[in-house]
């Protein structure tokens, strides 16, 4: 595949080189040992690390209450204690699986709080890496460390961008109505993010 | 292996979660038919994580926390089994057609065409199965507004390119199109409209006024 090509190119080019796949970040660790001994510790360690952004993701774009922004924290919480079982450190990082976690349970909030009802919760839309080749898994991990990596090199304006998109769900048009920005400045912000990220995508 | 594939835009805003749910749900199934946008969609999402370890945290209560610990016994409601890449059909479609295409209830439009509405509860989007008998067209068409269509059985051809199982395609409401279904094998395909469709040929221009959105 073209992309790999080129993406490996990269990595050798940085000196990328990650002998495995596993993680050995504090929270990733953490999730394993709720997952496979029901910790009780580690969880509140957990908690007490992850709970004020989750808290603060609510609250993004202030559209929950700070009694709704509680309950989300509740159960997103809940959630992690539910399925940490299925937390594979070589996939995912802690912050990203908590992510997908947050903002599911975040939609479905919504979705109850307008009444709106459908037969789809946004779990079920949410698709999961399963059974993808070791190499594959291996790469797209640490094309996903070296995400996290840039993260903090990003210019403040295509950061904001991207809070505006991820932390607060607006849609490309209604981060550029609130920012009083043309569309497709939004647009050509967003994409040069996510090409300094170095997220494999497209070229379109 | 799919050759057509949502834009760029639209997996990052499938990853932030901000797709109305019907538009989320095409694209979804999608993915379970595509890995490389899996790949593109699982590193999207760990964008969204590292906004989230960034944020500025809002203190949380110790009630809070014992509260959950209190609750970390309470019973599961039930074990989410997540959805899994490539089964015959996504399994999202299989929930929201409660079975096979055979259990469907086709409305006929014209001589090669069918179309069969699935609910998602959204009420700005049609969210359709639509069946073109093989090697038949579905007359030239437009929209009010943009159409994303995913295949899921045969494939069709409209001039352009051919389209496959998997295959996804956007096309705005500019657009004008008439799709005919490869030879061999009934083609079905999942249409997500925010319009109805409009015939734009003269012989089928009459039955635009029953054309109407079946949105829910």
């Amino acid at each position: 595949m073209v992309e790999n090509k080129s993406d490996s190119e990269t990595d050798s080019g940085r000196g990328w080189s990650v002998p495995t796949g596993r993680r050995t970040d504090e929270w990733s660790e953490c999730l394993v040992q709720i997952g496979d001994n029901s910790d009780r510790a580690a969880f509140t360690r957990f908690f007490r690390h992850f709970a004020p952004l989750i808290k603060a993701f609510a609250l993004a774009g202030s559209s929950l209450s700070a009694a709704h922004a509680d309950e989300l924290v509740q159960e997103v919480m809940l959630k992690v204690w539910q399925k940490a079982g299925g937390f594979n450190p070589e996939k995912a990082a802690a912050s990203t699986w908590i992510y997908t976690i947050a903002r599911n349970c975040r939609t479905d909030m919504f979705r109850r709080l307008q009444k709106f009802d459908t037969p789809l919760a946004a779990d079920d839309l949410n698709i999961e890496l399963e059974g993808e080749e070791p190499f594959t898994v291996l790469h797209t991990r640490r094309g996903s460390d070296r995400i996290r990596d840039l993260m903090g090199q990003l210019p403040p304006d295509q950061a904001q961008i991207l809070a505006k998109v991820y932390m607060e769900g607006k849609s490309h048009s209604e981060a550029a109505a609130e920012l009083d920005l043309p569309l497709g400045t939004v647009k050509s912000r967003v994409r040069l993010a996510i090409q300094k990220l170095q997220v494999q995508m497209d070229r379109q | 292996m799919t050759k057509h594939h949502p834009s760029n835009d639209c997996l990052m805003e499938h990853a932030a979660g901000s797709l109305p749910v019907a538009q989320a749900a095409c694209v979804s199934a999608h993915l379970s038919y595509c890995e490389r946008c899996r790949r593109t969609d699982s590193q999207l999402k760990t964008v969204g994580g590292a906004l989230l370890e960034r944020l500025d945290p809002v203190p949380v209560s110790e009630a809070l926390l014992d509260t959950v610990l209190a609750r970390l016994e309470d019973p599961v409601p039930l074990t989410y089994t997540g959805q899994t890449a490539a089964a015959e059909l996504p399994s999202l479609l299989q929930r929201l057609i409660n079975g096979d295409f055979s259990q469907l209830v086709w409305k006929r439009i014209t001589k090669s065409l069918s179309i069969s509405y699935l609910s998602t509860g959204d009420t700005n989007y049609e969210f359709a199965l639509y069946r073109i008998a093989a090697g038949g067209r579905i007359p030239e068409h437009t929209h009010g507004g943009g159409e994303m269509t995913l295949v899921l059985e045969g494939g069709f051809s409209d001039g352009r390119d051919s389209y496959h199982p998997g295959d996804f395609i956007y096309r705005d409401a500019e657009d004008t199109h008439a799709p005919v279904a490869l030879d061999g094998e009934d083609c079905i395909c999942l249409a997500v409209l925010d319009a109805p469709l409009r015939f734009t040929g003269w012989k089928y221009r009459w039955l635009n006024p029953f054309q109407q959105l079946h949105a829910g």
